[in-house]
């Protein structure tokens, strides 16, 4: 089956944060994982960059201040990106 | 309301004021200020131009969080290709007083790299500061530029260097070393042992020019792709670099047999009270091929000898650059000049272990230019 988005994401951020993913949640944030400082967000940005092949905006990178308002970007980006 | 970065312009000055202002008030290094006009001094966007600067603010609904300056340039690559790759510099960020700002650090980065996905950092001051730990991290490729001197009038070095004579003992072992004459019997040894070792020159002959003309195009045709990378150095960049009307730079011609084999530009470094009341001349930039840099670089520390400097600094990541300063009589010490290379560009120097020596990086290509001179 198809991983989803989240699962997606999900699994990024488990890997670069150092958490199991089964304690990633759409709630997850900068204040709740320790791991996850500035430089870890740009890393995490750039992973999903590579991911999904898309590219965010300084802007956007700073919306993304928990694992689910990452998510929701990231599924923004694909709708809208060109087939 | 997410941080935007957007172009400097006028509008922001006062932004920028109050930024540095806050800066300061948080106790960071007087040094740190971020550019006051939104115009680039040197270097600024001109119709036609490859080689120009431009500066960007992080804005918070108005106020500026932080800033950063790309110049960009046109380089060559071993292959013969030419690409436009950006010098990302004086990057500043609130978050060095107010951690409430901690990311806009990464969100100057991520603008910069959207909006040149070949890009470099140059200098830096050594891997303990936040910006070149940040890009280890990110996984740039990275490298520490040799740092050469050489030593003309010992006394004054032993007397002056403040770098070395951190403790009273080794105030004393200068001091010692600089009045029994004893310092300058080592290092005018080394010196010349160093030259007795070197193999012999051909004959050159150096001018001083007031500037670069069309005799420099050849040579850098010929030349270029003996480098992995290297900015261009054709006469028409030189000209805006090193322009006639600056008076700072001595530019040198060197020729072997009426053949242009080389050039330097060589001038004064800015006082720093590491080096005390020293004259320190620096070699700014030179080009030659690899298998010229000896007359080239001996051109360069003869004339900066000839105007009574007390001690001359030169950074070159080229191995044989860094083989033909010693050479010379140049001694190598501790590096804090970083060379990082964003992840596209590194692509491009695969593999990265074995080109980082064969990169042409100067103080010219990094913080050396203009503010160090």
């Amino acid at each position: 089956m198809t991983p989803t988005i989240f699962e997606q994401v999900q699994r990024i951020a488990s890997d670069l944060f150092g958490v199991p993913g089964d304690q990633i949640t759409r709630e997850s944030s900068t204040e709740s994982i320790e791991a996850w400082d500035s430089t870890q967000h740009l890393n995490f940005v750039l992973a999903l960059e590579e991911k999904f092949n898309i590219q965010f905006s300084p802007e956007e990178m700073d919306q993304m201040r928990n694992i689910g308002s990452t998510v929701k970007l990231v599924e923004r980006k694909l709708q809208n990106s060109p087939r | 309301m997410p941080i935007v970065i957007q172009p400097y312009r006028a509008e922001h000055e006062a932004a920028v004021k109050e930024f540095n202002l806050r800066l300061k008030a948080g106790g960071a290094d007087p040094d740190l200020v971020f550019f006051r006009s939104a115009q680039p001094r040197w270097l600024p966007p001109m119709e036609g131009s490859d080689l120009y600067q431009e500066f960007f603010v992080a804005l918070d609904d108005g106020v500026v969080r932080g800033g950063y300056a790309l110049k960009q340039q046109n380089f060559s690559f071993a292959d013969g290709s030419m690409r436009r790759v950006a010098y990302y510099h004086h990057p500043l960020s609130e978050g060095i007083v107010n951690k409430a700002y901690a990311v806009v650090g990464s969100l100057l980065l991520k603008h910069a790299m959207n909006r040149s996905p070949l890009l470099y950092c140059l200098g830096m001051n050594g891997y303990d500061r936040p910006l070149p730990k940040m890009l280890v991290r990110l996984g740039w490729a990275h490298c520490l530029v040799p740092f050469y001197f050489s030593i003309v009038q010992p006394y004054r070095f032993l007397r002056e260097m403040q770098a070395l004579r951190g403790s009273s003992g080794r105030r004393l072992l200068m001091d010692f070393a600089a009045l029994s004459g004893t310092g300058w019997a080592a290092t005018r040894t080394l010196r010349a042992w160093r030259r007795f070792r070197a193999p012999g020159i051909k004959p050159f002959t150096v001018e001083k020019v007031d500037e670069f003309s069309a005799w420099v195009d050849p040579l850098w045709q010929e030349t270029r792709s003996a480098y992995a990378m290297t900015a261009v150095r054709d006469s028409a960049t030189l000209r805006t670099l090193y322009a006639a009307s600056d008076q700072h730079f001595t530019r040198l011609r060197i020729r072997r047999n009426g053949s242009d084999i080389g050039w330097a530009v060589v001038g004064e470094r800015r006082k720093d009270e590491k080096y005390g009341a020293m004259r320190v001349g620096s070699i700014v930039d030179c080009w030659a091929s690899p298998e010229d840099a000896l007359p080239v670089l001996r051109a360069a520390a003869d004339a900066l000898e000839q105007s009574g400097y007390d001690l001359i600094v030169s950074n070159q990541s080229h191995h044989q650059w860094g083989r033909a300063l010693e050479q010379c009589g140049f001694l190598q010490a501790d590096s804090n000049f970083i060379f990082a290379a964003s992840k596209g560009l590194a692509a491009l120097l695969q593999p990265f272990d074995k080109n980082q020596s064969l990169l042409h990086f100067t103080r010219a290509d990094g913080d050396g230019l203009p503010r160090n001179f």
